[in-house]
């Protein structure tokens, strides 16, 4: 599970969630784990069954009026119970005024005190639209990412294979490459997987004989691409004689990343061969098949109607 | 060279399921292997695009031929899998 540090937090997204520190610095490395919020209404009126204490906890102008109309006395008892728990930190937002117990409590346990200018659901959506993509699960793959005809295919293989070849001479049929050799993949909603690069590695290349290349400085800005969404896995392999390739294409091969199926093709490869073109064909192909159209399926319909009139002739 | 006649026994024909099954079979072959069907003569029997363009419904007759090596065993394993009902296919 990715933790995500409070002191990160609010230097990489503070101004854009427009987000300040108030009190309680000492425990600026408690860290969150997920991209919600806790708002603890009922918390504050004592009922303490149900608390995700593990999330951040937001003070919005409903929980700020309602603390308002406490004495200080039972104000500092109401927030006491929220600091009983191990919360990673507290948030106000909008316009919410700030409470004199808070600063106090802030410093006593330690847990951060911020403030948001967005209001409680603005800020909510924000937490969520930046952060969700760092809690995302992910995973480190071995392959080249490529966007072809805007088609984002994952080149697989062994080693040496030749990913990275295909990857450069498809940058120099002016597609675009998003990561070589180290590409992360990071599940996002519904089943989407989106690969970038290493920032370290970005826009770089491996190319056996050369050494690295800047692939950016050589075809220009439109050679790369930041992040591409993973919708084809191309499995380069070494042509054995003896296994079976796919030779017209009915089924639909998956190969399963992260729990989400994406389509596979399994390409045999040996001197000679163009791979690049390929690469072209799949991506217009796969455009094709989510267009609704199915070249095997197509022709084998046309096959089995053509067979049909035979075979009634005949009879 | 090696030759032997058989009936198709598929209902849906050869369509592009078993003839996928049969070209990877033929491939395993050093034999050239050649299926004719009617007018249609003598098409490579390792090419799926020839094996689908025979067209061979329910009950044609398809003359199978090898010629090399192993065409014996050739022959005999693709005339039996051209006359099967190429059971776990719909």
């Amino acid at each position: 599970m990715t933790e995500l540090p409070l002191s990160t937090l609010l230097k990489v997204y503070g101004r854009r969630l427009g987000m300040r520190l108030l009190a309680g610095e000492k425990g600026m490395n408690r860290t969150i784990n997920s991209s919600d919020a806790n708002r603890p209404g009922l918390t504050l009126t004592g009922f303490v069954e149900v608390v995700t204490f593990d999330l951040a906890q937001i003070l919005g102008n409903h929980e700020i009026d309602y603390l308002r109309t406490l004495t200080p006395e039972r104000r500092f008892q109401a927030l006491e119970i929220i600091y009983q728990f191990d919360i990673p930190c507290v948030v106000i937002t909008g316009r919410g005024r700030l409470l004199p117990e808070l600063k106090v409590l802030a410093n006593k346990h330690d847990v951060p005190l911020l403030r948001s200018d967005f209001d409680t659901t603005k800020f909510i959506h924000l937490l969520h639209f930046y952060l969700d993509d760092v809690f995302a699960p992910h995973a480190t793959v071995h392959g080249t990412l490529m966007d072809v005809h805007g088609v984002g295919l994952l080149f697989a293989g062994r080693s040496a294979i030749g990913k990275s070849e295909v990857g450069l001479d498809l940058v120099e049929r002016g597609h675009r490459l998003v990561a070589d050799d180290t590409v992360i993949i990071t599940r996002q909603a519904q089943g989407i997987l989106v690969g970038r690069s290493p920032q370290l590695l970005q826009d770089h290349m491996e190319i056996r004989g050369i050494g690295v290349v800047d692939v950016k400085r050589l075809f220009g800005i439109g050679g790369t691409r930041r992040q591409k969404r993973v919708e084809v896995v191309v499995t380069l392999v070494d042509w054995d004689k003896q296994l079976n390739y796919e030779r017209i294409g009915l089924e639909d091969v998956v190969e399963t990343m992260l729990g989400v199926e994406v389509p596979e093709v399994k390409i045999p490869i040996f001197p000679g061969k163009n791979i690049t073109v390929i690469a072209e064909t799949i991506a217009f192909n796969h455009l094709l098949r989510v267009d609704g159209y199915h070249a095997a399926q197509e022709l084998n319909k046309r096959l089995i109607r053509k067979m049909r009139k035979k075979g009634k002739k005949i009879s | 060279m090696v030759e032997k006649q058989v009936i198709v026994q598929n209902q849906l024909g050869i369509h592009a399921r078993p003839a996928t099954l049969l070209v990877q079979m033929a491939a395993k072959f050093e034999a050239e292997i050649y299926l004719s069907k009617g007018e249609v003569r003598r098409i490579n029997g390792k090419s799926i695009m020839g094996v689908m363009m025979l067209a061979a419904e329910h009950g044609a007759e398809v003359l199978v031929e090898a010629d090399g090596e192993d065409e014996a065993e050739a022959v005999e394993s693709v005339a039996h899998l051209l006359a099967s009902k190429f059971e776990d296919l719909t």
